[in-house]
């Protein structure tokens, strides 16, 4: 049996962190959760000289979002779990920044090997580090590489076999602080070691000092559950508030500014910047995209360009898969009618098959593309630029420009979109954010927005729907920005510089982020299926519709039988075209029921896997809040339009 | 909680506060020394997370109009920071020739 190791990957957002797991373990890699935290956990295996390695890529530190979560989720695994190696990677271009992080592994006294990541882009920018002085002065190896080209990796994982094996000896570096504040933390440190002999089995006495000095809210939290732990919370306290005496400054920023004063010594005696930068293209890029007359044209532009280039992608494709199952499915059909009663066929084909199928052929052929372009805006870094400039607009509805981020993903589908509001740094941004983006018409009700309104009625009229949408997502933004508690959080976000993206990166994060949504989406989209072609058999359905039609045809204006694929379309919006299509002639709606119809398909409730990616979020509480409010407002609005509608054709 | 402070750890004492203007009002491409930034734990705790910690040097490299957000070079990296954040943080500006 092959022996085995377990490493973690460490390190701020933007370092590449992620290119180096892709390089790592390629396709063996899946993508979860980290239990009890929204914060995602990737993990991989690969074979490297007779050992079998695990790599798990811990989340990276103050990326796009709640920096603390990620910490807290990466310094318990280390400390918890204690993984045999942890390769830190760091950015080589930005290297005093990055020695922030790693002094704080070092202080967790894990078992450290340096990544030195990007040289070649540091190279570009006359930055040379000198890795041995480096690794010296870490007391840790320190291994150059270029992520995106995959150099370097074979050094690293030898390096992990050599340190593993006992070959390469650690001496890792002590962090010492000043006089003030090393006597502080060293009489924490006894006290610590002397009342809670338990925790610290797990994490270092020192670092417990150190985070207690510095008021860490989630170690205080630990401390809690011992017994001598509120002695001790004393006790750090007395002295933290002696510190902030001395320095007028809170404890934890007399901590950080102590820190970085190290970071900054260390990176400038291991630096030398040979040429002073010349303006690089990237930099020119920068200039022009994020200006503030140009910088918007060009966003429109791409914003447009990436819409484009999805419809147009995903209805070749879509219409190719289509023809492609159909005839799959007649097939099947015949087959099981061969041996099975009708009513079960039914339930099969139309149930669990016409899901699958659906899911396929209309969810997959936008999600994909979208998700290709996706991560390509992403790799190179143009989304922060997005979301710079975008900040001022998204403050007006107690947003940040971060929150513009899912807001575009939200077109392509809300279920990612969901999941990507966790960029956003408190629960209250985090759940306005994805309010707003559950309004967002996503592919498949811009299906149903083009495919009845624009055809049939025309362009312009689903066009001023779309305007219609972002009114009103601003406007209910508004409200709900005002009617949630608490206060706004600002933004604070890193802007990476330009880089090309690598193809290999982007094709393994669309995959891992397909098979994500095919996880979340499909097993909801087939069962709902299936208990919804039950409802339909059972006679439910159309009694349903009978009991609604005082809505729909009161109300809404709209014929009764329309109220079943309004049903139908909590499952996926698209259905609710693909229904009516075959319950009557399209063409036999008045250009005010077109209108009225997409609009109420296009607000009234998120779909199911949107709905089930919300709970997933917040939990079955605000889930439920969300659905019950879009669908009172798509009733209320549609019902409004359509008197609003007919008094202005009537006149 | 607002922490006013005339000196920073290593002792080195900024002037009065009245050479102290906001990062807002600092123009792009001009320099500044951070004294303090006051507003809510959590907001100053996460900028000295990200750097931005008494003594240390900025650099403006873009303001957006509007009251829209700044774009700072701070420790070798680029940060954007909204309006209403800069507004709260205080730097002592640098003269021009201390440029480099």
């Amino acid at each position: 049996m092959a022996k085995q190791l377990r490493i973690a990957l460490a390190g701020n957002a933007n370092v590449g962190k992620s290119a180096i797991f892709n390089q790592l373990t390629g396709l063996n890699q899946n993508v979860g959760n980290w239990p009890g935290k929204t914060v995602e956990r990737a993990e991989g295996t690969l074979h490297f000289k007779g050992y079998k390695i695990r790599v798990i890529d811990l989340p990276g530190i103050y990326s796009l979002s709640t920096f603390s979560m990620e910490e807290i989720a990466s310094r318990d695994y280390i400390a918890v779990e204690k993984p045999d190696i942890i390769i830190n990677v760091i950015d080589a271009s930005a290297l005093e920044r990055n020695l922030y992080f790693t002094l704080k592994l070092l202080e967790l006294e894990a078992p450290l090997i340096i990544d030195l990541n990007q040289v070649d882009f540091a190279a570009k920018r006359g930055i040379r580090i000198d890795v041995e002085k480096l690794s010296e002065a870490l007391g840790v190896p320190v291994v150059p590489t270029v992520a995106i080209t995959g150099s370097g990796t074979n050094e690293l994982l030898s390096t992990v076999i050599a340190v593993a094996e006992g070959e390469e000896k650690l001496k890792p570096l002590k962090v010492r602080y000043g006089k003030e504040i090393e006597k502080k933390v060293r009489s924490i440190e006894k006290l610590v070691g002397a009342k809670l002999p338990q925790l610290c089995t797990v994490y270092p006495p020192r670092w417990i000092a150190i985070k207690l000095l510095e008021k860490d809210t989630d170690v205080a939290g630990k401390l809690k559950n011992h017994e001598n732990g509120k002695e001790v919370l004393n006790y750090a306290e007395e002295w933290a508030t002696e510190l902030e005496k001395i320095h007028g400054e809170p404890s934890p920023i007399v901590i950080a500014s102590e820190r970085y004063f190290l970071a900054n010594k260390l990176a400038k005696e291991v630096t030398a910047i040979e040429a002073p930068p010349r303006i690089s293209l990237e930099q020119k890029l920068d200039a022009i995209t994020t200006n503030k007359i140009f910088g918007y044209p060009i966003l429109a532009s791409v914003l447009a360009s990436m819409f484009a280039l999805i419809f147009i992608g995903g209805n070749f494709l879509s219409s190719g898969l289509e023809f492609l199952f159909n005839n799959f499915s007649i097939y099947i059909k015949e087959m099981l009618s061969s041996f099975l009663p009708a009513i079960a066929v039914d339930l099969i084909n139309k149930g669990v098959l016409a899901g699958i199928i659906a899911g396929i052929t209309i969810a997959l052929p936008y999600i994909v593309p979208f998700y290709i372009i996706l991560a390509l805006l992403e790799d190179s870094g143009y989304l922060p630029r997005a979301a710079f400039l975008m900040d001022n607009l998204m403050h007006k509805i107690g947003l940040h420009g971060k929150a513009f981020i899912p807001l575009i993903l939200g077109y392509g589908c809300n279920v990612p979109a969901c999941i990507g509001c966790r960029i956003m740094e408190t629960e209250r941004e985090r759940f306005l954010a994805a309010f707003v983006v559950a309004l967002i018409p996503c592919s498949a009700r811009t299906v149903v927005i083009l495919g009845l309104v624009g055809r049939f009625v025309g362009l312009h009229v689903a066009l001023a729907l779309y305007a219609f949408d972002l009114i009103l997502v601003f406007i209910l933004g508004r409200i709900a920005f005002k009617a949630l508690p608490g206060e706004p959080v600002g933004l604070i976000m890193e802007m990476p510089p330009y880089k090309k993206p690598s193809t290999r990166n982007i094709l393994l994060k669309t995959w891992s982020r397909t098979r994500d949504f095919a996880y979340i989406a499909f097993p909801i989209i087939i069962v709902g299926s299936v208990v919804i072609e039950a409802l339909a058999l059972s006679g439910f359905t159309s009694y349903m519709a009978e009991v609604a039609s005082p809505l729909i045809n009161g109300w809404l204006g709209l014929p009764p039988i329309t109220g079943i694929p309004l049903i139908f379309g909590v499952l996926r919006k698209e259905l609710t075209l693909i229904l009516l299509s075959e319950l009557m002639p399209l063409e036999s709606l008045t250009a005010i029921q077109m209108i009225v119809f997409s609009m109420v398909t296009m607000i009234y409730i998120p779909c199911l896997a949107t709905i089930a990616a919300f709970k997933r979020e917040f939990g079955w509480k605000k889930a439920l809040a969300v659905t019950t409010i879009d669908m009172a407002l798509a009733l209320f609005l549609g019902g409004l339009a359509y008197r609003l509608l007919s008094l202005v054709m009537a006149s | 909680m607002q922490f006013r402070n005339r000196g920073n750890p290593k002792g080195r004492n900024l002037q009065g506060s009245e050479d102290l203007i906001s990062l807002i009002s600092l123009s792009e491409g001009k320099k500044g020394v951070i004294a303090y930034a006051h507003g809510g734990f959590g907001l100053i705790r996460r900028l000295a997370e990200m750097g931005l910690t008494p003594g240390v040097e900025v650099k403006i490299l873009r303001k957006c109009p509007f009251r829209g957000p700044l774009e700072i070079e701070v420790r070798g990296v680029a940060l954007a920071l909204g309006y209403g954040v800069a507004s709260k943080v205080l730097v002592r500006p640098l003269k021009a020739e201390s440029n480099g």
